[in-house]
C-alpha cells in the first residue's frame, strides 16, 4: 500500500488550554482595534503586535529556556499559530523569524549566534527574512550565483537576492551563497549566512507586487563582511539546511488558512438560512477545511514525535494552497462583487478583492506547485 | 497498526488471492448471484460477524479497516452492509441474526410507516435485497429489523453490477423493533460513513495499481512514470486518496458509539469528491488499457462512481455542512473546525 496516513492525534491538555487563552488575547486585540483581521496569512505585519506575542510567550515556544523559548511541545505551538491565523492576525514581523530562522539557529547556528538572537526572536523584537531566490534562480535553487569569498575573521559577500519577503522591516537575512566551486557544481560548495542586514554594503529596494504593495525587496549585497561564527550548520552545509528548512516551511497551518478568514467573512454575507446551492458550495469548503486541518494537526504529530514528514508536507501543501485558492472563487459565484466596487467596502468586499489579487502567490512561495509535486512523486518513488 | 488488524487484513488478503478468481468475479458481476463460497470462506474466518460495537473481538476502528480493506479487493459481498446492520441493531438492543444483512438507505425509501405492528412503503436502491434475508430499516423514531424473505418487489444494479433491488415493505415481517431517537438520521450518517471508508478503500486500490501501472508500461522508450506529466498525475491521486483517507479516519474516530453527523458529512463529502477525481486521474494515466472490461480497474472505479452516490451524494453532505455553519454563525466556524464549540 502506497497511501500515506494522518494518524489523528490527540491534543494535549496544556493545548486545549492554550488554545483558549490565544482566543481571548486574540479577541481583546481585535476589540480595542489593535488589528482588523486579513487574508495572505504571512503578509500583514506589525511589530508592536509581534512584541505582544513575545510578552505571552508564544514565540519561540518549543526552545529551551536557556535561548529565551518556553520548552513547550509541537502541538502546543501549532495551536498558538492556527488560532492567530484563523483570525487574520498580523503575524509576518516575527513569522519566519518563529517558524524558520530561529529553528535553524537552534539547531545549527554558533552558541554566539544562539545566545545574541534566539532571545531577541523569542522576545518579539528581532525579525527574519529568507534570502534564497535570485534573479536568475528560482525553483532550480542549486544554481545560486551570489557569492561567498573568505577574508580574515569571516566571509564576503557579493551578489544579489530577490522576492525577499519582509526585508524592509527584518533585522536579519539567512541566505544562501556560493562560497566554492561554480554554479554547474550544484549542491556542493553552497552555505547558508546569518547576515545582519544593517550591515555596510546592503542596498534593499522595494519591488512593489501586483496589487502595489511593497511586500518583497531586492537585496544587494556589496562586499558585505559576516564573522565566521555566522554561518548556518557551517561551510558547505548550505544544500542540506536549505531541504531541512523548507519541510518546516511548508508543513503548517500558514499552508491553508490564508483566505480563511474570508470564508468567514463570507459566511456572514451568506445569513443564516442559505440557498442550498450555496450552502453546498460553501459546505464544500467546510470539508476541504476539516480534512486539511486534520491531515496538519497530524503533522505536528508526526513533528512531535521527531518524524521528518517532508513527502507529507508537501502533499498537504499542494492540497492547502489549493483550497486556499479556491476560496475567493467559490464566494464570488455566490457573493457577486461588481457593486461592491463603489460602495463603501465592507469587510467582506475588502477580503474579497486583495484574496483575488493576492492568490496567485500562494501556490509560488516556499516552492511551487509543480515543485511540491515533483517531491510527492519522489516519495512515491517515481523518481 | 494493531497486531490483530494487521493479522486480520493479512487473512483477507489471503481469502481474495484463494477464493476469488475472475471467473467468480464475473459470474458475481453478471448475474447478481449469491457468491456463496467467498462468503462462507469469511465467515469461517469471523469476518462477517463484526460491527457491534459493544461485542466481539473486532473493536469499532478494527471492523472499518476491514470493511475498507473489502473494498481495497472490491469484494462483490454485502460486507459493508453486514457491519452496518449488525452496528445499528447492536446499539438499539435487537437480537442479531446470523448470516449476511442488508440496511434500506433512509434517503431512497418512500412512505416507510410502522402501523399495528405492520411496515408498509416502498424502497429502493437496497442492496443485496434479493438473496438476503433479513434488512434494517428507520420507521419514524422506529429501528426496524425485517424479515424481507418475498418481499423485493423489483430487481436492479449500480454501476458496479452490484445489487440494488426494490422491497415492498408491506410484504416484509417484522422481526423487532425498538425506538431510538431520530433513526432515520442515524442509519444515513452511520452508513455514509461506510460507504466513506469503502471509497477510501477503493481510492487506495487505484493509487496502488496505477503506481505499478505506470512503472511497467513503457511508451517513448522509457517507463511513463518517468514523464513529468504522469508524475503529477500520480501525485494528485496520491493527494486525493491520502485526503479521502484522512477524513474518513477522522469519521471513523469521533463515531464509534454513535455516528457524529458533522465529521461523517465531511468524510463522505470529501472521500464522493476524491472518488470522482482519483478516477478520472487513473483512467487518464491506464490509457485504453484502462477502459476495457476485462482490466481490473473498472472493479474499483465503477464502485467509486456508485459508492460516492449512496447514502446521499457529496452534494448533499456539503448542503448540510453549509446550513448548519450558516444557522450558528460565521464566528462559529473556527470552533466547529477545531472542535471547541
Ligand atoms: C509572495 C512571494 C514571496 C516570496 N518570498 C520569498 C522570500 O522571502 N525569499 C525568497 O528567497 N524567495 C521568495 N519568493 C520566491 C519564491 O520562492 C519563488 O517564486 C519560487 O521558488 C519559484 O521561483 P521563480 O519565481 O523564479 O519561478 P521559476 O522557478 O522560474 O518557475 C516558473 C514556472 O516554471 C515552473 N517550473 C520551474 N521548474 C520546473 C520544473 N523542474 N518542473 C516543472 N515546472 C517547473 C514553476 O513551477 C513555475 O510554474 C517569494 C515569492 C512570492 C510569490
Amino acid at each position: 500500500m502506497n497511501d500515506f496516513r494522518f494518524e489523528p492525534v490527540a491534543m494535549p491538555a496544556a493545548a486545549v488550554a492554550l488554545r483558549s487563552e490565544v482566543r481571548t488575547f486574540l479577541d481583546k486585540e481585535m476589540a480595542e482595534g489593535s488589528f482588523k483581521p486579513t487574508v495572505g496569512a504571512m503578509v500583514a505585519a506589525d511589530p508592536a503586535f509581534s512584541r505582544k506575542c513575545g510578552e505571552r510567550g508564544y514565540l519561540g515556544m518549543t526552545w529551551p529556556k536557556e535561548y529565551g523559548g518556553h520548552e513547550r511541545s509541537a502541538l502546543e505551538r501549532y495551536v498558538a499559530i492556527e488560532e492567530m491565523l484563523a483570525v487574520g492576525a498580523p503575524v509576518m514581523a516575527h513569522w519566519i523569524a518563529d517558524r524558520q530562522s530561529g529553528p535553524q539557529i537552534l539547531r545549527h547556528g554558533s552558541e554566539r549566534a544562539k545566545r545574541m538572537i534566539l532571545p531577541e526572536i523569542a522576545a518579539g523584537r528581532c525579525y527574519f527574512a529568507i534570502g534564497m531566490s535570485e534573479p536568475d534562480t528560482g525553483s532550480d535553487l542549486a544554481g545560486v550565483k551570489s557569492r561567498a569569498s573568505r577574508t580574515e575573521g569571516g566571509y564576503r559577500l557579493n551578489g544579489r537576492k530577490v522576492w525577499t519577503s519582509f526585508a524592509h522591516g527584518s533585522h536579519y537575512l539567512i541566505g544562501l551563497f556560493r562560497s566554492s566551486g561554480r554554479p554547474e557544481e550544484r549542491h556542493i560548495g553552497l552555505t547558508q549566512f546569518i547576515v545582519d542586514l544593517k550591515a555596510p554594503g546592503i542596498t534593499i529596494r522595494p519591488i512593489l507586487n501586483v496589487y502595489g504593495a511593497h511586500e518583497f525587496n531586492e537585496v544587494t549585497f556589496d562586499d558585505v563582511f559576516v564573522p565566521e561564527d555566522m554561518t548556518v550548520g557551517g561551510e558547505g552545509q548550505g544544500w542540506a539546511m536549505v531541504t531541512s528548512e523548507l519541510a518546516y516551511e511548508r508543513s503548517g497551518p500558514d499552508r491553508f488558512l490564508s483566505t480563511f478568514p474570508l470564508l468567514v467573512e463570507a459566511f456572514r454575507e451568506l445569513g443564516p438560512d442559505p440557498h442550498p446551492a450555496a450552502a453546498a458550495e460553501f459546505g464544500r469548503l467546510v470539508a476541504h477545511l476539516a480534512t486539511l486541518r486534520h491531515m496538519s494537526t497530524s503533522i505536528a504529530g508526526m513533528l512531535q514525535k521527531g518524524e521528518s514528514p517532508a513527502t507529507q508536507a508537501a502533499l498537504v501543501k499542494d492540497l492547502g494552497t489549493t483550497f486556499e485558492q479556491e476560496i475567493p472563487e467559490v464566494v464570488r459565484r455566490v457573493l457577486p462583487l461588481e457593486a461592491r466596487f463603489t460602495q463603501d467596502k465592507d469587510l467582506y468586499a475588502q477580503l474579497q478583492q486583495l484574496a483575488l489579487q493576492q492568490m496567485a502567490s500562494y501556490s509560488l512561495r516556499g516552492g511551487t506547485r509543480e515543485i511540491l509535486r515533483g517531491i510527492i512523486a519522489r516519495g512515491l518513488g517515481l523518481r | 497498526m494493531s497486531e490483530t488488524r494487521d493479522l486480520m487484513l493479512r487473512s483477507l488478503d489471503r481469502i481474495v488471492h484463494d477464493t476469488l478468481d475472475i471467473n467468480a468475479r464475473v459470474a458475481a458481476d453478471a448475474s447478481g448471484q449469491w457468491p456463496g463460497k467467498l462468503w462462507a470462506a469469511l465467515d469461517e474466518q469471523g469476518m462477517t460477524a463484526i460491527g457491534e460495537v459493544t461485542e466481539g473481538d473486532l473493536g469499532f476502528a478494527d471492523s472499518m479497516a476491514l470493511v475498507g480493506r473489502a473494498a481495497y479487493h472490491a469484494l462483490p459481498l454485502p460486507l459493508a452492509e453486514t457491519v452496518l446492520a449488525r452496528r445499528l441493531l447492536g446499539r438499539a438492543g435487537i437480537d442479531i441474526p446470523d448470516g449476511p444483512l442488508t440496511v434500506v438507505a433512509p434517503g431512497v425509501a418512500t412512505e416507510v410507516a410502522l402501523t399495528g405492528g405492520r411496515l408498509s412503503g416502498l424502497a429502493r436502491g437496497v442492496p443485496w435485497a434479493r438473496a438476503i434475508s433479513h434488512a434494517v430499516l428507520a420507521a419514524g423514531d422506529m429501528l426496524v429489523l425485517a424479515d424481507i424473505s418475498g418481499a423485493t418487489s423489483g430487481q436492479g444494479v449500480n454501476m458496479a453490477d452490484e445489487p440494488r433491488d426494490a422491497l415492498d415493505l408491506g410484504r416484509a415481517r417484522v422481526v423487532a423493533s425498538v425506538q431510538m431517537s431520530r433513526a432515520a438520521s442515524a442509519v444515513e450518517a452511520d452508513g455514509a460513513m461506510l460507504r466513506a471508508v469503502q471509497l477510501s478503500g477503493a481510492l487506495s486500490r487505484v493509487l496502488d495499481d496505477a503506481l505499478s501501472w505506470t512503472g511497467d508500461r513503457v511508451q517513448f522508450g522509457k517507463p511513463i512514470s518517468k514523464f513529468q506529466a504522469v508524475q503529477h498525475l500520480m501525485a494528485q491521486l496520491a493527494a486525493e486518496t491520502a485526503a479521502a483517507s484522512a477524513a474518513t479516519d477522522m469519521a471513523v474516530v469521533a463515531s464509534v458509539a454513535a455516528p457524529d453527523r458533522f465529521a461523517v458529512a465531511v468524510a463522505k463529502a470529501r472521500a464522493g469528491e476524491a472518488a470522482g477525481k482519483g478516477s478520472a486521474i487513473a483512467h487518464q494515466a491506464f490509457g485504453a488499457m484502462g477502459f476495457t472490461r476485462e482490466h481490473h480497474l473498472q472493479y474499483a472505479t465503477r464502485r467509486l462512481w456508485s459508492w460516492r452516490d449512496e447514502f446521499g451524494g457529496e452534494a448533499y453532505w456539503q448542503a448540510e455542512l453549509g446550513r448548519a455553519i450558516a444557522a450558528n454563525g460565521a464566528d462559529r466556524l473556527w470552533a466547529t473546525i477545531t472542535g471547541t464549540g
